[in-house]
């Protein structure tokens, strides 16, 4: 049976790539991606410094540890209306990592560090499928790197901050309707770097022992790519018309507010919801400026028109043994993306997520954690208006993950 | 507990492996597209690029339909191809006859001054693949029978009007030689060969040569009377829907001959009244006109319009909305006095009527128009036909549409709609018009034809 499990593993895994409502990706913790995403009132180990700054200074021992790796497997399928013929987004994995160190220097204050990938989105629908004049592939990765503090007044209250650096790459390649003389279609690529500053700031409060709440803000960054590489593939007596040049950008990474309840009975068995609100609404247009203006190339503006939007998750974990601990969860995740501005770059949809997590803990205070999180799009039509493109798509994602935790 | 884990794992894995969405099921509907025939013009013989070549038929609105219909129960669709990617195209200039062109594709051309000397930059103009090519060789292709001897699904004949569908003759070497090509016999006529398929579907797209041809000439005056019209277009609509076969169809209208770039692209660069003068020039003009005989053409110091000949051979001078045709010959007007007078013959030197479509010619045109149109809506109604509105829809191109992120208007060479002829569309533009049969179709049999997926279709090639 287990041989089985492993085997169909093996076959999505080739067969599969893209996440989340919008471009959120919450993998940040295997723990907490086994129960449901749920984190913000969580004081188990360093992810706090990333889920609830606030948090951290809760977590009992004196130094915390934890890294991990998710396998994001997404495949989307797209029927275009009215026409015959399905397309599908290639297989790519994706490898959203993270990793987390706190210190206390003394009881009540804690420093920590939060390395990983809360933004992103990598999908490729090939070179000749019918949307390939939005887009043919495209790569966007935010890493942020977030020092922070947490300080504890008795063991009822604790705050936190964190300044988040936020790294991001973008590379998108789409055909252009400019066909040469041999049949070959034109093509642009753009390409570019950049990063900005934000900052994560939580608090936790615990009235009574077991009863957790917390309450998270991640800061908007806004990645502005001031100086992206635009290169353009047309035929030669268009060539004046598309030079290759820089182009500006920018796409905002949107602000979190986050809010949690946990409740733990006797160390044994934890139960918790979290309330996450997105504020996509930050997302209105996506700008490229192009630096040198032709005919034919201006400041180009794509409406994104996304609105804000609340995920409620809900998770549980319970403690078989000192060595065994299993976890389960799930939430539900709107899309931010109207029904007239879905695009085929971000293909979003309403989703579910099912979760299950284990940790074994070989010797006390290590443990290899594992999680598997299964992702179920609902089918959903709509039109990039802007662009005149219609069809419904439909989203699966596998993302087993695994990670260690150290607390000492 | 954990086999159960495992369990459900798998059923999860499986059931999601490849996210399922319904496919399109198409439907005939009450439309039966066994046998599909197409009747109509150049538009439908699928001419491009002012020429008939292979590629360009493969791409013919009714090809692309015919491939839709496969999918509801339609047939094989003969088209006569020509054997040549060149293609062949005629040119009838008053005075000098026929000429065989071949098809025009975009090219660089050198900038020239009036002395014929290259400046030194480059143009993109559409100009004949094959310049002066050899007459004989594109008579031999057009006059060539297709190597698949028929009958065509696709009768399509270039340069037909809707009293042609009848002619007896008009398939003999004294008719038309786009049709005589592929004929059934000299007597025969295009309707006979259409209904003679015993067709369960057609589509009927004519009318436009109506209006068109006298258009591209300059003038009203070869307009098909509107009872003329009526007479021919209501036998063509009853004689195919009473057929034997008793098919269903699809008519479509004229769209609006003069909004198509072939009248619209010069007239956009070259204002009707870009002739400059000082005092002294247009005194001289003055003289010169009067001298000639034309004291009631009168030129004034700053801007004047061009002077042209109308259909009748009077001298006027240009009004704001009369059009310049796409043949105009634009050196002429720039380096040898065309409009105004000849500097070196030192005579008057109006531009031949032939080159421009006037704004009484366009009120008739449009006239015309609307009364055909008025004619084939009530046939489509009378007879419970579909009826694709063409005219309607190449409308709403000229504020631009998007499709698939492509982006299309009538703008000449630029809009990605109309071929390098400015008159007939590029294989893209066919595709979208293709696409609008398929709604007129779906809307009137209940059926469920997809689309064709219009970024398949090239549209202007570029060097």
């Amino acid at each position: 049976m287990r041989r089985f499990t492993a085997l169909l593993l093996g076959i999505c895994l080739a067969a599969t790539t893209a996440f989340g409502g919008g471009y959120q990706v919450s993998l940040h913790s295997i723990r907490n991606i086994g129960m449901g995403l749920i984190g913000t009132s969580l004081t188990y180990d360093a992810s706090s410094f990333f889920y609830n700054p606030g948090a951290a200074a809760f977590v009992k021992e004196r130094f915390s540890i934890s890294g991990g790796v998710s396998l994001l497997m997404a495949r989307t399928t797209f029927q275009p209306k009215d026409v015959m013929g399905q397309y599908k987004t290639e297989n790519i994995i994706n490898t959203p990592l993270y990793f987390y160190f706190g210190f206390k220097p003394f009881e009540d204050l804690s420093i920590g560090l939060a390395v990983n990938t809360p933004y992103g989105n990598k999908l490729s629908w090939g070179d000749t499928w019918q949307g390939r004049f939005l887009i043919q592939n495209l790569s966007f990765k935010a890493i942020t790197v977030q020092p922070s503090f947490s300080y504890k007044i008795k063991d009822v209250f604790s705050f936190g901050m964190g300044l988040v650096v936020a790294i991001g790459n973008v590379e998108l390649n789409k055909a252009l309707p400019l066909e040469g003389q041999n049949g070959a279609e034109g093509k642009v690529n753009i390409k570019g770097n950049t990063y900005n500053v934000g900052f994560n700031g939580g608090i936790l409060v615990r009235p009574v022992k077991g009863l957790n709440i917390g309450v998270d803000y991640r800061s908007r960054i806004n990645m502005v790519v001031d100086n992206a590489d635009a290169t353009f593939t047309v035929p030669v007596s268009m060539k004046t018309n598309f030079p290759d040049q820089k182009v500006a950008t920018s796409l905002p990474l949107p602000a979190n507010l986050d809010f949690g309840i946990s409740y733990e009975i006797k160390e044994k068995f934890l139960i918790g919801i979290n309330l996450c609100y997105v504020f996509w609404g930050t997302y209105d247009t996506l700008i490229f400026d192009f630096k040198t203006k032709t005919p034919a190339l201006d400041k180009t503006y794509a409406p994104a028109m996304y609105t804000n939007k609340l995920i409620p998750r809900i998770g549980a974990q319970y403690r078989v043994n000192d060595i065994v601990t299993v976890r389960l969860g799930g939430y539900y995740d709107p899309t931010p993306v109207p029904d007239d501005h879905l695009n085929p770059q971000t293909p979003s949809m309403n989703q579910i997520g099912l979760t299950a997590g284990l940790s074994v803990f070989p010797i006390k205070g290590l443990s290899i954690d594992a999680a598997f999180l299964y992702v179920m799009g609902l089918e959903r039509e709509g039109t990039y208006s802007p662009e005149n493109f219609s069809g419904t798509y439909k989203t699966s994602v596998y993302i087993p993950g695994f990670g260690l935790t150290y607390n000492f | 507990m954990k086999k159960l884990l495992y369990i459900l794992f798998s059923i999860v894995i499986l059931a999601g492996c490849e996210p399922k969405i319904d496919e399109f099921s198409p439907d005939p509907g009450a439309a039966n597209f066994t046998t599909y025939v197409a009747i109509g013009n150049s538009l439908t013989a699928g001419f491009t690029d002012g020429a008939l070549y292979t590629s360009g038929q493969e791409n013919s609105y009714p090809n692309m339909l015919a491939e839709q219909f496969k999918l509801v129960g339609g047939g094989d669709f003969n088209q006569p191809y020509i054997n040549t990617e060149n293609g062949v195209g005629i040119v009838v200039t008053p005075g000098k006859g026929i000429y065989l062109v071949t098809k025009m594709i975009l090219k660089l051309v050198p900038d020239k001054d009036c002395s014929g000397q290259p400046i030194g930059t480059v143009s993109l103009k559409p100009e004949y693949i094959v310049p002066n090519p050899d007459q004989a060789t594109l008579a031999g292709q057009l006059s060539a029978r297709p190597t698949d001897p028929g009958p065509y699904n696709n009768m399509g004949v270039p340069g037909m009007n809707v009293k042609e569908l009848f002619i007896p003759g008009y398939g003999s070497p004294y008719g038309n030689p786009f049709f005589a090509r592929f004929a059934s016999g000299i007597y025969s006529t295009v309707f006979q060969d259409a209904v003679a398929q015993n067709p369960t579907f057609f589509s009927l797209w004519i009318g436009n040569n109506d209006v068109l041809t006298s258009a591209l000439a300059g003038t009203d005056a070869l307009i098909t009377p509107v009872d003329t019209f009526a007479l021919y277009y209501n036998i063509a609509v009853l004689g195919l829907v009473n057929a034997t076969s008793a098919p269903k169809g699809v008519l479509a209208n004229i769209p609006d001959v003069t909004s198509i770039p072939f009248f619209t692209t010069i007239s956009a660069q070259l204002p009707y009244d870009n002739v400059v003068l000082n005092a002294e020039q247009a005194a001289g003009l003055n003289f010169l006109y009067t001298m000639y005989g034309h004291p009631d053409i009168v030129w004034k110091e700053g801007k004047n319009p061009f002077v042209i000949t109308t259909t009748t051979g009077d001298w006027v001078q240009m009004e704001p909305e009369d059009l310049f045709l796409l043949t105009l010959p634009t050196d002429s007007i720039k380096c040898r006095g065309m409009g105004i007078a000849d500097p070196v013959l030192k005579r008057p030197y109006p531009i031949p009527g032939m080159f421009v479509l006037q704004k009484s010619e366009q009120t008739n045109i449009q006239n015309a128009i609307l009364a055909f149109n008025q004619i084939i809506a009530n046939a489509a109604q009378t007879n419970g036909l579909a009826f694709a509105d063409m005219h309607t829809y190449m409308k709403s191109f000229a504020a631009g549409m998007v499709f698939d992120g492509i982006k299309m208007n009538t703008r000449f060479v630029s809009g990605g709609l109309f071929s390098t002829d400015g008159v007939h569309l590029c294989p893209r533009g066919y595709a979208v018009a293709a696409n609008h049969f398929i709604d007129a179709i779906n809307g009137q049999y209940a059926s469920k034809i997809p689309y064709v997926d219009i970024t398949k279709y090239p549209g202007l090639k570029f060097p």
